[in-house]
């Protein structure tokens, strides 16, 4: 993530010397993001292609595994990164509009959201740790799906993990971001950067709409 | 694309502030329907409609928040791809998982 | 060294300079000195390979040690020479000239690869130094997470970070062929090298995310025994093959779409004709990188796949067969009739050509179960692979450093030596690898330090034809650097041929371009020099 987001956070102001202009600039820095994003789903679709698998093979053990989180939490948690996409976008289009100070205070309350999500997150842990859900920590289930379980939940905290670590990636760049925009740096001619930010939130987001009915929605009314 | 939202320099208009709370307010009921249809009991339809919601709210969000489908189509098509990719990995090694206990192979 | 004045080697002196760089064409040669390194160190690993099967007791390596050097053999070539090995060095350099670009789209990530490709080496050298790896380049599980007691962590983190460094260049060659071609340069006027580059940037983008995650996953399963690749605890080690070979097939394509692109450059130079069939070329390149991705499964006919899954894999393995086909009839329906001038160059890529049909076709008697089950893990399967890729990648690697080692260094090397090494490297390969294929056929399994006594001659035909390989190999390194000191100034244009980075100084200026060259169709042999 850092390294696509560092090709492409070339201010618009100064063109780089391969490029002939601004606009070509800023059309070769969007197009890497999003071929970034492409590799991004793929890192995540290892995870729910054996995801796919084991439930398949095992539709009982995830249902019995996935009554075991908290869909409470999950849905607010849901909520949370649903509407800082809202704000994030909202921000960039102020940056577009030279509305600096709002820009600012919209990223700041996207972070804040996002360590919400982080310590939303935490809560769940420690709870799972209380009820004796964490492979390879402590896992006792009892019962006929117990083998069944222990996988859900190895990919449980395999996704939930690797999409917080995104989500921990983001809220430290985006508030960093927050600080650049509150002093000037970006503006309706300069706001690749604070784009590019905007588009791997999203995908961030993106992840989470499936990871929530998949992990923590399997068959609820069972 | 539609060729009045691209400028000649490759900027798009901006969008109004009102359309991002629309579909903000979308993807909440889009939410709130996932939720509550999690605790109906419909067998393996839950999981159809589960995903399904999952992907209209993705298209929502890549289309407006994204602005996928408002730059180049290059942009769109890149951004179809991963899902693409994920599909051919997920259908063949289901091709294998699903055919598997039907006849024991004869070796 | 009067041409190297004013070029972007004399651009900026010192280790500093060259460490630091953004300029597309010394990362090459930072590239090159990497993977010639890694090259003579998996070449190592192999000649004790030959060594040790040329007595059927296999005295010289114990069963344990076998198993390390053919692992280092395997992860060496494959992650560390062959994958990067056309992309980052012939494609890094050549890539902007031939588009007419001042450089790549982000030079700074294209030196974050190399800095990736570096460390990711140091962690497969650190795993030989602490011992070796047993697993085979494949890493199978549950064997490499729970029963090795050898270094895995170590080469799965190289293996890791390279991965990192394949999908950088990946993301930059394609912006940069989309966004930095010159005015009037459309698609179908592009060099098919740079169609390769595309198709091979696009696989490695797609594929190289899914073998970084299976292989935090295996590392996580030794840390942890998570169980997803463990049948005892419920998990499923076909899952971890499904989702290794969805990126280690397509890596094969990796290594053969760069070759088959340096080869589709030769051949019209030294015919002096047009490409025949240039679209079809295209629209073939791009249909094996798409159904490339959907034929894995032909690894797993004897692992326990379903009957029904081998059947489709099998049926989509004959049909990327198809377009490869095509490339063939392509580049011999070039030399039909052409004025045909056997240079150095030339010689490697009608090599290319032969053997690359010759591991193509036995591909195919592979990708059918019928026979793949019974020749499974022999010496067939290793004689077929070898001669995609060490008789058709490597061969072309080493045809597209020869044709364009003149406009890289500006030095023309000595072709009498050229031409015996590439003759001698086509003999030596063949001496290596086709006794295998009769070995395979009469049922040596591969991966064993022994082996029956009745299966000693064709094993030492081999080892033979192995050291006069190793010889081939050596030779083009000293005439090379030879050339360097004392070759002649090639010129601009040494080949007459057509491409844009002919139209340069050779070695090129660090801007690429003085003035702005004149864009045409590709291949135009058939019209007068610009």
């Amino acid at each position: 993530m850092t390294a696509a987001t560092d090709a492409a956070c070339a201010p618009d102001a100064d063109v780089h010397e391969q490029y002939d202009d601004a606009t070509q600039q800023r059309e070769a820095a969007t197009l890497g993001m999003w071929v970034f994003l492409s590799t991004e789903i793929l890192f995540f679709g290892v995870l729910f292609a054996s995801y796919t698998i084991l439930r398949i093979l095992y539709p009982q053990g995830f249902a019995a595994a996935s009554r075991h989180t908290d869909m409470l939490l999950g849905t607010i948690e849901t909520a949370v990164l649903l509407t800082s996409s809202s704000l994030i976008a909202l921000a960039v289009r102020a940056v577009r509009l030279d509305q600096n100070r709002v820009a600012a205070w919209l990223l700041a309350a996207t972070a804040t959201l996002g360590l919400s999500f982080l310590v939303m997150h935490g809560f769940e842990y420690y709870k799972e740790y209380t009820e004796h859900l964490i492979p390879a920590i402590d896992f006792m289930q009892p019962g006929p799906h117990s083998h069944a379980i222990e996988l859900f939940f190895c990919l449980y905290y395999c996704i939930t993990g690797f999409h917080s670590l995104h989500v921990a990636i983001g809220v430290v760049v985006i508030s960093a971001l927050a600080v650049r925009v509150c002093r000037g740096a970006y503006g309706a001619h300069r706001y690749t950067y604070p784009e590019l930010t905007a588009l791997y939130w999203h995908l961030v987001d993106i992840v989470w709409v499936f990871v929530y009915p998949l992990l923590y929605l399997v068959d609820r009314s069972g | 694309m539609s060729a009045a939202a691209a400028k000649s320099d490759g900027t798009r208009p901006v969008t109004p502030v009102s359309r991002y709370l629309w579909v903000l307010a979308a993807l909440l009921t889009l939410l709130a329907l996932t939720a509550g249809s999690a605790l109906l009991k419909l067998g393996s339809l839950n999981t159809v409609l589960n995903l399904a919601i999952s992907f209209a709210k993705t298209s929502l969000v890549m289309s407006i928040f994204m602005h996928s489908t408002q730059g180049r189509r290059l942009t769109f098509m890149v951004s179809l791809l991963g899902f693409i990719w994920l599909a051919i990995l997920i259908c063949f090694a289901l091709s294998d998982f699903t055919t598997r206990a039907v006849i024991p192979a004869p070796w | 060294m009067s041409t190297i004045e004013g070029s972007f080697w004399s651009h900026d002196y010192g280790l500093r300079a060259w460490l630091t760089t953004r300029d597309h064409k010394r990362i090459a040669i930072l590239y090159a000195l990497g993977i010639t390194f890694y090259f003579f160190l998996g070449g190592a690993a192999a000649t004790l390979i030959r060594l040790n099967l040329v007595e059927p007791t296999g005295a010289l390596l114990s069963a344990e040690n076998y198993n390390k050097a053919f692992t280092f053999h395997g992860v060496v070539m494959v992650w560390f020479f062959l994958i990067p090995s056309i992309p980052t060095t012939l494609g890094n350099f050549l890539l902007p000239l031939m588009i007419g670009a001042r450089d790549v789209a982000f030079p700074r990530l294209n030196l974050a690869s190399w800095y990736l490709y570096m460390l990711g080496g140091l962690f497969a050298v650190a795993a030989l130094l602490a011992g070796g790896v047993d697993t085979g380049w494949t890493f199978y599980t549950p064997f490499s997470t729970m029963f090795s007691n050898t270094n895995v962590y170590l080469v799965v983190i190289g293996v890791f970070v390279t991965g990192f460094s394949s999908i950088l260049t990946g993301v930059n060659f394609i912006v940069t062929i989309h966004t930095l071609r010159m005015p009037r340069l459309t698609w179908f006027r592009l060099p098919l090298f740079v169609w390769c580059m595309y198709a091979v940037s696009l696989v490695m983008v797609l594929a190289t995310p899914v073998l970084a995650m299976t292989l935090a996953l295996i590392a996580l399963e030794r840390l942890a025994h998570l169980g997803i690749f463990d049948p005892a605890l419920g998990g499923d080690p076909l899952l971890f093959q499904h989702l290794f070979w969805f990126y280690s097939h397509p890596a094969v394509y990796i290594m053969i779409l760069p070759a088959m692109g340096v080869v589709s450059e030769i051949i019209p130079c030294f015919v002096r004709r047009r490409i025949f069939g240039y679209r079809f070329m295209v629209y073939s390149i791009l249909a094996i990188t798409v159904i490339g991705f959907m034929v894995w499964g032909h690894h797993m006919f004897v692992a326990g796949q379903s009957m029904y899954a081998s059947l489709l894999f099998s049926i989509l393995s004959f049909v990327v067969a198809v377009p490869s086909a095509i490339k063939v009839f392509n580049w011999t329906a070039t030399l039909r009739k052409g004025d045909i001038s056997f240079e150095a160059p030339m010689l490697y890529a009608l090599g290319f050509i032969g053997l690359f049909m010759l591991g193509g076709l036995t591909g195919l008697m592979l990708a059918a179960p019928a026979l793949d089950i019974p020749l499974t893990d022999t010496y067939f399967v290793v004689a077929h692979f070898h001669y995609v890729m060490v008789g058709g990648s490597v061969m072309a690697y080493l045809g597209g450093i020869h044709y364009w080692w003149p406009k890289i260094t500006g030095k023309l090397y000595s072709e009498g030596w050229a031409r015996a090494a590439a003759i001698l490297m086509f003999f030596g390969f063949n001496l290596t690898f086709f006794p295998q294929y009769i070995l395979g056929y009469e049922g040596m399994p591969r991966r064993y330090h022994a082996y029956l006594p009745h299966f000693q001659v064709l094993n030492v035909l081999s080892s033979a034809g192995a050291s006069i390989l190793a010889l081939a190999y050596l030779l083009p390194v000293a005439y090379l650097l030879w050339s360097l000191r004392a070759g002649r100034a090639a010129g601009n244009n040494p080949w007459q041929a057509r491409g844009l980075e002919w139209q340069t100084t050779s070695p090129p200026p660090q801007e690429n371009f003085l003035s702005a060259p004149t864009v045409g169709e590709a291949y135009a042999y058939d019209e007068a020099a610009p």
